[in-house]
């Protein structure tokens, strides 16, 4: 259990300067949590887009604008509250979405500093990830900070390691098992429909088949790039009405606020629209080439299995799936060779990712519980802001951006620009 | 251990549904491209190097156009089903027709 920071007499001067303390408090949250989702939206526009700018079915800038407007949108389609979306993995809320009660003394400050933390984990590892171009799951990402800051806060008894029983639930079922399970599925359904599509238009004309699978593969992204919108930002919206609601700002468990629903939806859409550039290029030109039936194939295939899973209950992150169907569409595609080396990086930045966000969001939890109140929570964000301008300093040497995102993969690799500077010879 | 249960429940219905819509729309996709090509007809290059268009063949460009027209029907059916579980509805699809009913 944690200590509690109060203690002194509560007097009127007192419970003044606790208000404007947790309103700075709250404010912190609210602002990381837009970050976060901002990340969320760039770190996740190749999901939806690799395919699509590697065969110049669409041209760079035009693919980003295309799916941050389909992520706005979707952003607004889905009404469902996702009020309980840490449910999944942390028991800091009841059923209904309500706070549980014995974190709201002081004004929400235990809740508010568990959630903060995890949002932290969950950015450093999104840019982290970013910077060496592995395209890692963004929902994984605030899962394991949220656990690592729950566990620092509440123990090891407050993360909701295995559901009740009663359905897929826990860091086993939501995070663990789709994770494994998923990106198999969509890498199954992507190699069969890219081998029968070859099967099918062998012998074909190119301009057919080239203005055919490039109509193709611009339906299935804008639709890959619609479903995360509707899924992600929700998390975001969730996490900040989570704290409105501890913080007494808000008390309705059955609805969101319109700001947190414009703001998280504006900013996963900007997030996309600035694309990162760095995993684009890993997605569509480093796992695999990929051709446009091929990328009609994953595409396709990935945004069959998002839906279906929705629709199922079966929690799985996009980055997965869409990994998985462009590593199928590879095995599928005759005579295509697959970069296994690459391969094998993703699956290793899975593999850590939650371990990972979760050290950083303890760590940060550890931090601001030291320093304590709002001197803490400020401490925490600049740690933030710090660690993110460091990474974005870094990812100056070695730029990815639309004028390079296509080029050769062979012999300009992001990870290697970032961890040994590489001069530019041809080889 | 009944997490894997109800995980391995649910990915093969996933892997089901993936197959027929995520493999089975652009396989018909890529059907409707070839009839196209077919409708089109062979065009061969003649003697003097002019290019001849082949003998059209109608019920291939019909075909083809038809085939879209199911791939689009099946996408508009994922966007309905992404906006109607947003808004509280669930496509059934117990009738002949896929109808909205409320969740």
């Amino acid at each position: 259990m944690s200590r509690s920071p109060s203690g002194r007499r509560v007097s009127f001067s007192v419970t003044i300067t606790r208000v404007t303390e947790t309103s700075v408090i709250l404010a912190l949250v609210v602002l990381t949590a837009l970050a976060f989702d901002f990340t969320n939206g760039f770190h996740d526009t190749a999901n939806a887009m690799a395919t699509s700018i590697a065969t110049k079915a669409l041209r760079p800038k035009t693919a980003v604008a295309l799916s941050g407007i389909l992520n706005l949108v979707g952003a607004f389609l889905s009404v469902e509250v996702a009020l309980t979306v840490t449910n999944a993995v942390v028991k800091i809320q009841d059923k209904s979405g309500a706070p549980k009660t014995e974190l709201l003394a002081d004004g929400g400050s235990a809740l508010l500093l568990i959630i903060l933390a995890g949002l932290v984990g969950g950015i450093v590892w999104n840019l982290l990830t970013w910077l060496v171009g592995l395209p890692s799951s963004s929902s994984h990402a605030l899962f394991g900070g949220l656990v690592g800051a729950t566990i620092a806060g509440l123990g090891w008894g407050g993360v909701n390691w295995n559901g009740d029983g009663s359905k897929l639930d826990g860091v086993v079922g939501k995070v663990l098992l789709p994770a494994v399970l998923s990106p198999v599925i969509a890498a199954v359904v992507a190699a069969v429909g890219t081998w029968i599509i070859f099967k099918i238009t062998a012998g074909v004309a190119a301009r057919f088949t080239d203005k055919g699978f490039r109509w193709g593969q611009i339906g299935s992204a804008s639709l890959v790039s619609l479903a995360h919108g509707t899924n992600d930002a929700q998390k975001t919206m969730g996490v900040i009405t989570l704290a409105l609601i501890a913080s007494g700002h808000w008390s309705d468990t059955a609805n969101i606020p319109l700001w947190v629903k414009v703001s998280a939806a504006v900013a996963i859409a900007l997030g996309t629209y600035l694309g990162g550039w760095r995993i684009i290029r890993t997605l569509g030109k480093g796992l695999t080439d990929i051709s446009p039936p091929q990328g009609t194939a994953a595409q396709s295939g990935a945004a069959a299995v998002i839906l279906a899973s929705s629709h199922l209950g079966f929690a799985l992150s996009t980055t997965h799936v869409a990994t998985g169907s462009v590593l199928g569409s590879g095995l599928g595609r005759p005579g295509a060779t697959v970069r296994w080396a690459v391969a094998g990086r993703m699956v290793a930045a899975w593999l850590i990712t939650l371990p990972a966000a979760g050290l950083v969001g303890a760590v940060m939890w550890w931090v601001g519980d030291l320093i304590g109140g709002m001197a803490g929570a400020l401490v925490v964000f600049t740690l933030l802001v710090l660690a993110s301008v460091a990474m974005w300093m870094r990812s100056r040497t070695g730029r990815v951006d639309s004028s390079n995102v296509n080029d050769d993969w062979e012999g300009t690799d992001v990870t290697d620009v970032v961890e040994k500077p590489v001069p530019a010879v041809a080889n | 251990m009944h997490n894997l249960g109800f995980a391995l429940s649910g990915a093969w219905q996933v892997l089901i549904a993936g197959l027929v819509l995520g493999a089975g729309l652009p396989i018909l996709f890529a059907l409707g491209i070839r009839s196209l090509a077919w409708g089109a007809g062979e065009a061969t290059v003649s003697d003097s190097g002019v290019t001849v268009p082949g003998t059209r063949r109608p019920v291939g460009t019909a075909i083809g156009y038809l085939l879209f027209a199911v791939v689009v029907v099946g996408v508009l059916l994922g966007i309905t089903f992404i906006v109607a579980s947003g808004f509280g509805y669930k496509l059934d699809f117990s009738g002949f027709l896929p109808a909205l009913v409320a969740k």
